[in-house]
């Protein structure tokens, strides 16, 4: 109705800039943590009190900046903050162990050494070491034993939740274009299939481009990719989801190396670091990780310009340069198939002449030649060239 | 393969509340005409009244209602099928734009040819999302002749800068349809038979200039297998209606009339969404040999194989290492496809769709006092003897503003729903916890996918 008075408004009061949400998730695997703190004397708690620091540095730029923290365990993903209301469901023990609502802690008098503590300082500090003290207390040694991996897709969908939920309420909060006309001029965001479905969260997405609530993700790993194969799906979902909605993935590799994470931050356009010198965490989070969209544009980004884009085959888990894939479910083999039926879905493929093998003359008084299936290298190499491949 | 449909008939219309897509499953089970008529979306706004489910609030407004309304319709868009069909994930698709001088009217703002020349392109943009594999070529309908606007090719900017290019020019002249089907069977006559043949296209006018008889056209387009579908801007056409229903195994919901802007943009969008495989007209599925380059970075600039442009960084072609510059593409010198592996992974949602989540009453909903993923807190629980009367609002939108994974069990709101399902295709709750049943739902619908497929 007014828009043109709220426009009016905002135009004048945009000077100031729209705050960043930042979304840091913790790999808390606790295999991961115990060889690195025996390697390179990075204790969690030593880095657990560096991310509080640059989470109050990101805190302090802007007053009306927020910061979520989830923690990617190896049983489960859950938030560390801000923490929801307790709830009675039976999936989360720890939290409702003691029943509390975060509110509490919120009201209660903080110990005297604190009394001049920045309270939203206080608060993400309270609730962060509050809860991963739940959180590794909660967790059994049968947990440990069952797995080695890290729910990284479970804490990047729930990041990706409350980052969508943020969008919402800030531009409800400040009249943002949640209007479904206005995202259909928008011509440069790539919308869902279902048009104004999505207008709520494509509108958002269109304000985190220019003038809305700006979010990014933090992802600080130290597992391996060993395990992430079974969530290669759910991962990759997210991160077509964080590019379309424009969200960098960051990326601070304490150890380990992780092939989905470089492609993470490579699609996304985020920053990908993997540390020389762990100890050095908070002057890294500082330097490279603590600048927001805007200013990165002014900034030489730390970028990786040899990502790895190889494909793994499904069935050897080979890497390979150029592979076979099948029309139907899209599962990539590195050889043609021996009877032409798809390993994965069972169906059965045309399959073109690429198994063939160039015929052959055979030599005479030469043994005659043993090949690999499919692919050309010979098993026995030949001092005199054949006319081989 | 050969009898997949028939396994899914019935459990998909138990799921179907809204006979959205599931009709589309081809000439086996053809739907009641009943349900085929809601997809029309003719008849239906006609006599609807909106303002009669209006109910004033015990506070004597009516935001409840709206609100109510609100969700209802966010949710309805929710609700589609999600049994995992086969589909045609390598698409080959002819955009056939009608250019004729019906399109100048102005009862789509601004007129009915900016409007479906600026939805074309967020189509082809949206397309090459979710079809990143595919090709794409546009025509146009104008002067009773058929215009080729941008041949085929898998780079979104190229056919998007062509369309753009049509903005000069007005709509003129009448249009001819089967020069336009002609035209484009042309185009799709060379296209592998692993993929889809598909033509789209926007209709504006209530006539067809024909130079011979259509119904030969028709035949031909059955016998090559291509699928017409179409979005008509005025009313429902006879030979639109037969054309569809013919090309595409006597279903004609891929004809659809657009009631307003809206809708028009809802029925275009529709078809980026890869269309099912009927087993009947089983393309012939193949193995394709694909390269999968890595990036490269050069001190000094050199020219690209595909546009002859200089640039310091590329992608060779794993085969022949000639540089392009962009992916996916097929490599110019050894025509070998050049695609990135997340290429492939963005099609994997359409194979592995997440399910429907269900509405949660009252009487489970003390369960859970706050979403699940986003932390949002639930109206809480009122007191038995008003269950009833909030059980008045329509259908599909649960009363107690839960939604729960049928797997993981845990509950969501509605926007983490619809966040959920159309934009990361992940459920929170799922994946969030340990190993054992971190993908059951992924595992069932690929185990399903293993019958059908």
């Amino acid at each position: 109705m007014n828009t043109i008075d709220a426009t009016e408004h905002y135009s004048t009061s945009a000077h100031d800039r729209p705050p960043s949400l930042l979304t840091v998730i913790l790999d808390t695997n606790p295999h991961a943590w115990a060889q690195l703190s025996s390697q390179s004397a990075l204790p969690l708690s030593t880095a657990v009190a560096n991310i509080l620091v640059f989470l109050n540095a990101h805190l302090a730029c802007n007053y009306a900046n927020e910061v979520a923290v989830v923690a990617s365990h190896t049983q489960k993903a859950t938030w560390l903050y801000p923490v929801a209301a307790a709830s009675p469901d039976s999936n989360q023990p720890p939290r409702d162990k003691d029943g509390d609502t975060p509110m509490p802690s919120h009201n209660r008098p903080p110990p005297p050494h604190e009394m001049n503590k920045y309270r939203p300082f206080r608060i993400v500090e309270e609730q962060v070491t509050q809860n991963l003290h739940r959180l590794l207390g909660g967790t059994t040694a049968d947990d440990l034993s069952a797995t080695t991996s890290t729910l990284m897709a479970g804490a990047l969908t729930l990041a990706l939740s409350h980052i969508n939920r943020r969008t919402i309420a800030w531009a409800e909060a400040h009249g943002g274009e949640t209007d479904p006309n206005a995202h259909a001029n928008n011509t440069t965001t790539t919308s869902t299939n279902t048009a104004g479905g999505a207008a709520a969260a494509s509108g958002g997405d269109k304000a985190s481009t220019e003038s809305g609530l700006q979010s990014r993700i933090l992802i600080l790993s130290v597992s391996s990719a060993t395990g992430a194969a079974h969530q290669y799906i759910p991962i990759m979902n997210a991160i077509f989801a964080c590019q379309r909605l424009q969200i960098p993935i960051d990326v601070c590799k304490l150890a380990g190396d992780a092939v989905f994470l470089q492609q993470a931050a490579d699609a996304t356009k985020g920053v990908y670091m993997a540390l020389a010198e762990p100890r050095g965490l908070l002057q890294y989070l500082m330097m490279a990780f603590l600048p927001d969209q805007r200013s990165r544009r002014h900034l030489i980004l730390p970028t990786r310009v040899d990502v790895d884009f190889r494909a793994a085959c499904f069935c050897h888990r080979r890497v390979v340069d150029i592979g076979f894939v099948c029309s139907i479910c899209l599962s990539i083999f590195c050889e043609p198939l021996e009877k032409g039926e798809c390993l994965t879905c069972g169906s059965v493929l045309e399959m073109g002449d690429y198994g063939a093998k160039p015929a052959v003359v055979a030599r005479k008084k030469k043994k005659k030649k043993v090949r690999g299936p499919g692919n050309g290298a010979s098993a026995t190499p030949t001092p005199t060239p054949t006319p081989g491949p | 393969m050969a009898d997949s449909d028939e396994e899914y008939a019935g459990e998909a219309s138990e799921d179907e509340v809204d006979g959205s897509q599931i009709s589309s499953r081809g000439g086996a089970a053809k739907p009641p005409r009943s349900k085929r008529k809601k997809n029309r979306g003719g008849a239906e706004w006609e006599v609807s009244r909106t303002w009669e489910s209006l109910v004033e609030g015990a506070d004597g407004t009516i935001n409840s209602t709206v609100e109510g309304l609100l969700e209802a319709g966010k949710r309805k868009r929710l609700l589609r099928d999600t049994t995992p069909l086969q589909r045609g994930i390598i698409r080959h698709l002819i955009l056939v734009l009608d250019l004729s001088h019906s399109m100048a009217e102005k009862d789509l703002r601004p007129t009915r040819y900016l409007l479906s020349l600026r939805y074309a392109q967020e189509f082809v943009r949206e397309f090459f999302e979710q079809n990143p594999i595919s090709q794409l070529g546009v025509l146009g309908l104008r002067d009773g002749l058929a215009v080729r606007v941008s041949d085929m090719s898998g780079n979104p900017t190229e056919q998007i800068s062509a369309i753009q290019a049509l903005r000069e020019h007005d709509p003129k002249g009448l249009p001819s349809l089967q020069n336009g089907l002609e035209m484009a069977r042309g185009a799709l006559f060379h296209t592998p038979t692993h993929g889809t043949r598909e033509v789209l296209i926007i209709f504006g006018s209530l006539l067809s200039s024909d130079p011979g008889d259509i119904h030969h056209t028709i035949a031909t387009l059955v016998s090559e297998k291509i699928r017409v579908g179409i979005v008509g801007l005025a009313a429902q056409v006879a030979i639109c209606r037969e054309l569809c229903s013919k090309t595409n195994h006597g279903d004609d919901t891929t004809y659809g009339v657009a009631l307003n802007e809206q809708h028009f943009r809802e029925l275009v969008m529709g078809v980026t969404t890869p269309p099912a495989t009927f087993s009947q007209r089983q393309s012939a599925s193949s193995l394709l040999m694909m390269g999968f380059p890595s990036r490269s970075v050069e001190a000094h600039p050199s020219l690209c194989a595909c546009h002859s442009n200089p640039s310091c960084g590329g992608y060779s072609c794993s085969r022949c290492n000639s540089k392009v510059c962009g992916l996916p593409a097929e490599c110019p010198s050894c025509s070998l496809t050049l695609i990135l592996s997340t290429h492939l992974a963005r099609s994997y949602h359409h194979l592995f769709p997440l399910m429907n989540w269900v509405e949660v009453p009252w009487a489970r909903a003390s369960r859970s006092l706050a979403c699940f993923a986003c932390g949002i807190t639930f109206p809480p629980v009122p007191p038995r003897d008003q269950w009833q009367a909030a059980d008045v609002q329509s259908r599909g939108m649960s009363v107690s503003s839960r939604y729960e994974c049928t797997v993981c069990r845990n509950n969501f709101c509605i926007d983490c729903d619809l966040f959920a399902h159309e934009v990361v295709h992940n459920c929170p709750g799922c994946q969030s916890e340990t190993t054992s049943s971190t993908t059951p739902g992924l595992v069932q619908v690929a185990d399903r996918m293993d019958t059908s497929a």
